[in-house]
């Protein structure tokens, strides 16, 4: 078991992303998403950072702060995201509430949700510690 | 095949653009926030039926914003590229208020002054920001200072440029098709049995054949009356009816067709006869007061000093009592058809009588005559461009009021 958002979890996340997604499966699209964790833990904010050239895996980082510069960006608590990686929350419902804000051009946005899915589906196999 | 803006319906959108950068300059107006179907039509060459906006920063490219559907299908139609459409959905983040305000306070770190379309018109889908809108934008970017600005696009708009006069014509042109298909339809006792809607649908279908997107009008598209309508006090008829077309009656057949967002605009009239000496006088006065108008039309006159002479023409021949004393409205590209010049008239919002006509300007020259308490009434309109010297006339079907047998 990893801890989320840790090294470990970045590496996990790493991993398994390249395992499992395909440029194919990825729609070979080039983009970034950075996840940016308000009122974490113990205070302070943390990002969740990935991004993607023509459909492959190029970069995944986490740390502490704002994060890089992304295509989009969905800010919202913690606890928010901890739900939804614990599928207890969906993230469309989310961000239909209100509970995530999304940044970046939604036409885009449109044609990314069901890739998005699939990466966080992957995601949720990890075995972490919330 | 679909609307390009190239050869002579070009429209050169960046210098429209810049046009209104330079406006907003002289007015230390740093962001336009555009809200009214007029000035997203003219911006971006495409339509926005559903709630839309445009910010345009003081230089570089506008961003339009609409309903997240639509975006992918105005960003095709648009000259705009896939960064400056965006869809706004009731989604974290991605609401009107909140999309539109981020981008305005990323502009404006330190706050500015922003440019907003605020006012009132009786025209429905006009557009001006409401008033939840602009609080809620207020709120948004608590240090921007909100002016209203709709006057720099009004003024820009007013003159046409080549390309949209050639739409225009274009435009007319295709009318022309729909009255053709009509005539054809009606005469030689083809009107037995015809509604006013079946009309409407035959000059639709002729039109869309002949390069028309839509029968554009908010008034319900094609409108046609026969009968009491056509003489209706006020001379409104619209929308087309299921009433059947009969014999002894009159026939008005007002047909709109859309060209590259230049609204085509025409009515021919009929009586479908056997028709009486008095309805052919009731004919005939409609007809010459037209003619008449048509003439007078040139740059330098006004809507009040027209319809001064034409109602005395009208008095002088015995029916100024059946002419509605209004000649004209005023249209532009989608959106723009209300207001002749701008709001700057004795009544807020309303044409000014007093506006002088210049060249370049087109308008519709829109004439009603209505007796209702016999039955019988007229409509003429014809996209008209003005002159030094007079006026062009864009839909070339003959006036007439036709009887068909």
């Amino acid at each position: 078991m990893v801890k989320y958002l840790s090294q470990e979890w970045q590496a996990e996340v790493d991993r398994e992303l390249r395992a499992h997604l395909s440029p194919e499966k990825m729609n070979n699209i080039s983009s970034s998403m950075n996840n940016r964790y308000l009122n974490c833990p113990g205070g302070g904010s943390k990002y969740f950072f990935v991004s993607f050239t023509n459909g492959k895996v190029d970069e995944v980082l986490v740390g502490e702060g704002e994060g890089p510069k992304a295509e989009f960006y969905i800010t919202g608590d913690y606890e928010t995201f901890a739900k939804i990686s614990r599928a207890e929350l969906g993230s469309q419902k989310a961000l239909m509430g209100g509970m995530l804000k999304l940044k970046g051009n939604m036409v885009k946005a449109l044609k990314l949700a069901s890739l998005c899915d699939r990466l966080n589906k992957i995601v949720a196999t990890i075995d972490t510690e919330f | 095949m679909k609307f390009e803006n190239k050869g002579p319906y070009f429209i050169d959108y960046p210098a429209r653009i810049k046009a209104v950068q330079a406006e907003m300059a002289k007015q230390n107006i740093d962001v336009y926030l555009g809200s009214r179907l007029r000035t997203t039509s003219w911006c971006t060459d495409a339509f926005f039926p559903w709630r839309s906006f445009i910010v345009i920063p003081s230089e570089g490219m506008p961003t339009a914003f609409t309903f997240v559907i639509d975006a992918a299908r105005a960003l095709d139609d648009s000259w705009l590229d896939e960064d400056h459409v965006m869809g706004f959905a009731p989604m974290g983040g991605q609401d009107q208020i909140t999309l539109i305000s981020d981008m305005i306070n990323e502009l404006l770190p330190d706050g500015g002054r922003v440019g907003v379309e605020a006012g009132m018109s009786n025209y429905l889908p006009e557009g001006y920001l409401t008033y939840y809108e602009y609080n809620a934008f207020k709120d948004a970017m608590p240090d921007c200072e909100f002016v209203n600005a709709h006057e720099i696009i009004d003024r820009l708009q007013m003159i046409k440029d080549e390309g949209t006069i050639n739409r225009f014509r274009e435009a007319s042109r295709i009318v022309d098709v729909g009255h053709e298909a009509v005539l054809a339809a009606i005469k030689d006792g083809g009107w037995n049995g015809m509604t006013e809607s079946e009309i409407a649908g035959i000059a639709a279908l002729a039109m869309r054949k002949a390069g028309s997107v839509w029968e554009w009008s908010f008034t319900g598209g094609n409108e046609i009356a026969c009968g009491y309508r056509t003489g209706l006090a006020g001379g409104a008829c619209t929308p087309a009816t299921c009433k059947e077309v009969m014999a002894g009656e009159p026939l008005m057949v007002d047909i709109h067709g859309l060209f590259g967002l230049a609204c085509g605009d025409h009515t021919h009239n009929y009586l479908i006869g056997p028709a009486t000496e008095r309805q052919l006088w009731h004919a005939k006065n409609f007809v010459d007061i037209v003619d008449l108008t048509l003439k007078t039309y040139r740059a330098g006159i006004s809507p009040s000093s027209l319809a001064e002479e034409m109602m005395a023409f009208a008095e002088e021949r015995g029916f100024s009592d059946y002419m509605v004393p209004g000649f004209e409205h005023g249209i532009g590209m989608l959106g723009d058809e209300w207001r002749i010049g701008r709001h700057d008239g004795p009544f807020p919002y309303w044409t000014d009588p007093d506006h002088c006509y210049q060249e370049n300007e087109v308008l519709i020259c829109a004439m009603q005559y209505a007796c209702p308490e016999e039955d019988i009434g007229f409509r003429y309109e014809n996209p008209i461009l003005i002159k030094k010297d007079g006026c062009e006339f864009m839909s070339k079907f003959p006036l007439a009021v036709e009887v068909i047998e």
